[in-house]
């Protein structure tokens, strides 16, 4: 088995395409009827597609797994963990599984580029979803410490009531490009002409 | 985008006190629940829907034995100056010797009456074979109707009906028509086939000649009743709200004009949006003249009108206990009542950019938490354009995007369309194929 | 010459010359091979697949002809997998049927080997190569999508559903595509494409009941309710009479779930599918009723901020029917995130302030969306305005709704083809 493509992948950090690549490396091994399994680096497969959010996918990747491998890989199963939790939206207990297992020198930079992007999006929710939250709870969404999460959203211009322990939430103005193209309206223009006539 | 609590700032100057300041208005106190006048009551009615009446009370006065055995008393008095031995049996029997020995089984009336009517009833039935056999048209117009008066007073309802319904065939002027299609509305109206008294009524007004005020107003009355029976209440309203004064104390065998001001007032207050209550109900100087027989309604149409929502709610829960009483209006009450109130929630709200519900809860007599829940219902079903602030006990007017509406549904039919004609294609294709019939047979 | 030597010179000689004869040859072949059937695997090697792709499929698919051991499976596999890896797609769609029957046979040796991941590339392969245009619906299709879920590559799947089909040979490859497809989009997620591929199954023309369609309409009710939080058991008039006869009947404990969850009283609900759980489970549809049940709170949650401004979480709560007020942000939450609801929660206060979709229709990007919706459909207006004049000039359309209609106004006559006679 070649498993170059995935290993460069992983060096280029391109992680947004390992899920793609595993999947088309496996369906091109397994129809050359090689017997793929025991050696299939699950772990990466999964991460990849937890990577980019593709729970579903991970999922029945893990579904599909020959029970021995289950039993035996414990990287394997410790990936499908942090998957388990993002299924649940155990929002705190992805970081936990995150950081419950010594990862492998080869997954170590994706698991660790996820837990940055986990981290972000996280933050990103609590910006959409609060006005105010408390610091428990900010700490256990962003996975610090109190004081970690705290000097964390300071940064970005949150506030802290240190009475009540809770942080009001900054929403930061979303720019969103609204300049048109001229071709669009020229587009737009020939559609109504044609309606017209 | 601004703190949580910041919206409401600005806005509260908007809230003004709608109707909940009654301190310096002029007004009659409202009795509380007044208990039903039988006598008065009574009074109002002649004939057969007088009885009726007093048993239909009797029948739902629950617990208050000393209503129902008076109600059962003047049924009994009524009755024996009638021929329905019937009756008389069944409110004997209600009464149970309650009344005393006075109101007890009258066996000797019973049977002077029925052997009258024997007699009386084979007398009818000689003439009637005698025109019949002399072919004398107006002459089995009268034995017949003579027979259908004959049925009704001794409560043969059915039989008097067909009586009535059989003088068609011999009337031979408008004023016969009438006089028949008179006869089967009361008949009908007893019996509770509003289905008949709407077709007599119509058959009534079809007639070349121009009806009296007095027949004319009684034939408003009874399509009134026969919509209102058939939850028509917006028609049942128009009916009523048409009766010509000259009806009087004409109709009281039916219908009292007492009756005609409540029936027609409630139907409008539920059904009327506010430019119909002021056109046809309060300037309507004709249902004046109904309204001022019975204030509490006039009242409470006009409190609604000047949005003195407590006050109208007040005289409306005093009416209640009556109004259940009420043989035609027993069944609709609440559901009139349901609408009314959700009328003036709608229009308490509506001129408002914001209420404040403390206040709104106070004019309509209820709790914040109450009034949230009758507002969600309301704001559920699209009747009130408005977002509550449950935390800060305020009602927004919600002002629907109309760009974004637009686009939305722009890209909704566009999703649409795109589905549908994908869809078409493929099964045209599927048919212009023939596969259909012959291959899914083998699937 | 031994004749099947002497075939085997012809399928040289004529591959590059002339199809249509070489065709011919083969066809009349079928006796010989059935009988010589334990030869052909080692004449076989005097071909090449890719050359003589058209007298290769012949031979393979009559040697594999029969059943098969696992054993042999295991042979033939790799052969099929680099016959159709290298087999020239002009050559074997002059033969459309023996390529099909190939494949098919295929895929059952790999589900008989129980790998049916081995046949997921090749039998997309396969159906590249024999569709003459990607709105074309090959038998292979529903193949290809069984191998999909049974080797649990949803996402594989998923790639052949966005193409639009138009074109189809068997009503039954349409339905099972279809079937396939919406339990592949349920697996994935795409509620919305899933209700779409349901709909044609059950609004396809058919004459006879079929299982499929009844499934599909159990699918489709549920994913209905998951997808809008309601369902209308009304179907399209254009739907057949088949389908609007029987179909409810067929699945009567599905649309109380559909009248029950209409209710929006989650105990209700819960109690329903309760004591129906074993009627869901036997259909393997427990999981999505599951899905369904949780769609309730959201669809009670969604109703709310169409009412409220601000609500406070224990009411939420309360109406809702949630183990307090942290179970009630939980939802709000994720609600927030799979962006079914625009709302901020005020944990100091304990409140939920609903907001209005923040879109404005001003961003480039909508614009472009609306700009490619718009192409789409006018390529879709113009594609039906082709079908309309082409079935309007079919003969047989013609005469048979001439046959139908005998007494048309001579007016209507004159737009119809004068060689149009009853």
């Amino acid at each position: 088995m070649n498993y170059s493509t995935i290993s460069s992948a992983l060096a280029s950090q391109s992680y947004d395409k390992i899920a793609d690549i595993c999947d088309n490396l496996m369906l091109q091994v397994a129809a050359e009827g090689v017997s793929y399994q025991d050696e299939w680096p699950y772990a990466i497969h999964l991460l990849g597609h937890i990577y980019v959010d593709d729970i579903n996918s991970a999922r029945f990747i893990w579904k599909s797994i020959p029970s021995s491998i289950k039993e035996n890989k414990l990287e394997v199963v410790a990936a499908w963990k942090i998957g388990q939790k993002l299924w649940t939206r155990d929002y705190g207990g992805v970081h936990e599984a995150i950081r419950g297992f010594d990862w492998s020198q080869e997954l170590n930079g994706l698991v660790a580029a996820y837990s940055e992007l986990y981290t972000k999006k996280m933050f990103q929710l609590l910006l959409s979803a609060y006005s105010t939250i408390s610091i428990q709870d900010t700490a256990v969404f962003l996975g610090m410490t109190e004081d970690d999460a705290t000097s964390y959203v300071l940064q970005q211009g949150w506030a802290v009531d240190p009475a009540s322990r809770m942080l009001t939430v900054k929403k930061q103005p979303i720019v969103t490009e609204q300049k048109v193209d001229p071709g669009k309206l020229q587009r737009l223009t020939e559609y109504v002409f044609h309606l017209e006539h | 985008m601004e703190g949580d609590d910041e919206t409401s700032g600005p806005m509260i100057d908007e809230i003004y006190a709608n109707g909940g300041d009654d301190g310096n208005r002029n007004r009659r106190p409202i009795s509380s629940g007044d208990q039903l006048d039988i006598e008065a009551y009574a009074s109002l009615y002649t004939g057969r829907t007088k009885i009726a009446r007093l048993l239909f009370i009797a029948d739902h006065c629950e617990k208050n034995s000393t209503m129902e055995l008076e109600a059962l008393r003047m049924a009994y008095d009524e009755i024996k100056k009638g021929e329905n031995t019937q009756l008389l049996r069944e409110v004997v029997q209600k009464i149970d010797g309650r009344l005393g020995p006075n109101y007890g089984m009258d066996a000797a009336w019973c049977s002077t009456v029925d052997r009258r009517a024997e007699q009386r009833k084979e007398k009818l039935e000689n003439e009637l074979n005698a025109y019949k056999t002399n072919l004398i048209k107006e002459s089995i117009r009268m034995g017949y109707n003579d027979f259908g008066d004959f049925y009704y007073a001794h409560g043969q309802l059915g039989d008097a009906f067909k009586n009535y319904v059989r003088t068609r065939d011999y009337c031979t002027t408008s004023k016969h028509i009438i006089h028949m299609c008179m006869s089967a509305i009361l008949v009908s109206i007893e019996m509770g086939q509003f289905t008949h008294v709407t077709s007599y009524v119509s058959k009534a007004e079809q007639t070349p000649e121009a009806l009296d005020q007095i027949t004319g107003a009684k034939l408003r009355c009874a399509a009134g009743l026969a919509n209102l029976e058939a939850k028509k209440y917006k028609l049942a309203a128009r009916k009523f709200l048409e009766t010509a004064p000259e009806l009087g104390s004409n109709y009281n065998d039916v219908i009292a004009p007492q009756d005609v001001a409540t029936y027609g007032g409630l139907c409008a207050l539920a059904t009327f949006d506010r430019a119909e209550l002021k056109n046809k109900v309060i300037d309507n100087h004709v249902f004046r003249n109904f309204l001022e027989l019975v204030p509490e309604v006039r009242e409470l149409i006009n409190d609604f009108y000047s949005s003195h929502y407590a006050s109208c709610l007040e005289y409306l829960g005093n009416l209640k206990t009556n109004l259940l009483l009420d043989i035609h209006l027993h069944d609709h009450v609440e559901t009139l009542y349901d609408q009314i109130r959700h009328k003036a929630l709608i229009q308490y709200t509506h001129p408002f950019v914001s209420v404040d519900l403390r206040m709104m809860a106070n004019a309509f007599k209820t709790t914040i938490a109450g009034l949230e829940k009758e507002l969600e219902a309301l704001i559920t079903d699209n009747q009130i354009q408005a977002r509550i602030d449950s935390h800060n006990k305020i009602l927004y007017a919600r002002h629907a995007d109309q760009r974004n509406a637009t686009f939305q549904r722009v890209l909704e039919s566009g999703r649409e369309f795109d589905r549908d004609v994908r869809s078409m294609l493929l099964r045209s294709n599927l048919i212009k194929h023939d596969y259909n019939l012959k291959t899914s047979r083998k699937l | 010459m031994d004749p099947l030597e002497q075939l085997v010179a012809q399928i040289v000689g004529l591959s590059d010359t002339d199809i249509p004869r070489l065709l011919g040859i083969l066809k009349a072949s079928d006796d010989l091979l059935r009988a010589d059937w334990t030869r052909l695997s080692s004449v076989l090697s005097q071909l090449d697949p890719f050359k003589h792709s058209l007298g290769f499929l012949y031979i393979l698919e009559a040697s594999t002809a029969g059943p098969t051991t696992k054993e042999q499976a295991e042979t033939v596999v790799p052969i099929i997998t680099s016959f159709i890896d290298a087999c020239a797609a002009e050559q074997i769609r002059s033969i459309p049927d023996k390529f099909i029957s190939l494949c098919k046979r295929f895929k059952d040796q790999v589900v008989l080997l129980e790998t049916p991941i081995r046949g997921v590339a090749p039998m997309l392969a396969a159906l590249k190569k024999l569709q003459t245009s990607t709105e074309h619906l090959t038998p292979l299709h529903p193949e290809f999508l069984m191998l999909c879920l049974l080797a649990k590559c949803y996402k594989t799947g998923l790639s052949i559903l966005e193409d639009d089909i138009f074109e189809v040979d068997q009503p039954k490859d349409l339905f099972l595509y279809c079937y396939y497809g919406g339990m592949i989009c349920i697996g994935q997620k795409h509620f919305q494409k899933a209700l779409e591929l349901l709909h044609i199954v059950v609004t396809a023309p058919m004459s006879t009941m079929n299982a499929i369609a009844v499934e599909a309409y159990k699918k489709y009710i549920l994913v209905s309710l998951i997808r809008h939080g309601q369902f209308s058991t009304s179907l399209p008039k254009y739907a057949s009479s088949t389908a609007q006869r029987n179909l409810k009947s067929f699945c009567q404990p599905y649309i109380e779930l559909a009248n029950t969850y209409g209710t929006g009283k989650i105990e209700g609900l819960e109690t329903y599918v309760q004591s129906n759980a074993e009627t869901f489970e036997s259909d393997n549809n427990f999981g999505l009723v599951k899905q369904v049940v949780s769609s309730n709170y959201k669809r009670n949650i969604q109703r709310l901020t169409q009412t409220y401004l601000t609500l406070s979480l224990q009411d939420i709560a309360n109406t809702v029917k949630l183990n307090g007020p942290k179970e009630a942000e939980m939802h709000v939450l994720q609600m927030i995130q799979d962006g079914e609801i625009y709302a901020t929660i005020n944990q100091k206060d304990g409140m939920v302030r609903f907001l209005e979709d923040p879109e404005q229709y001003k961003t480039c990007e909508m614009i472009e969306h609306i700009d490619s919706s718009i192409q789409r459909i006018m390529a879709l207006s113009k594609k039906l305005t082709v079908m309309d004049e082409r079935i309007s000039c079919d003969q047989a359309y013609l005469s048979k709704v001439g046959r139908e209609r005998p007494r048309y106004d001579m007016d209507d006559f004159d737009t119809v083809p004068t060689k149009f006679t009853i």
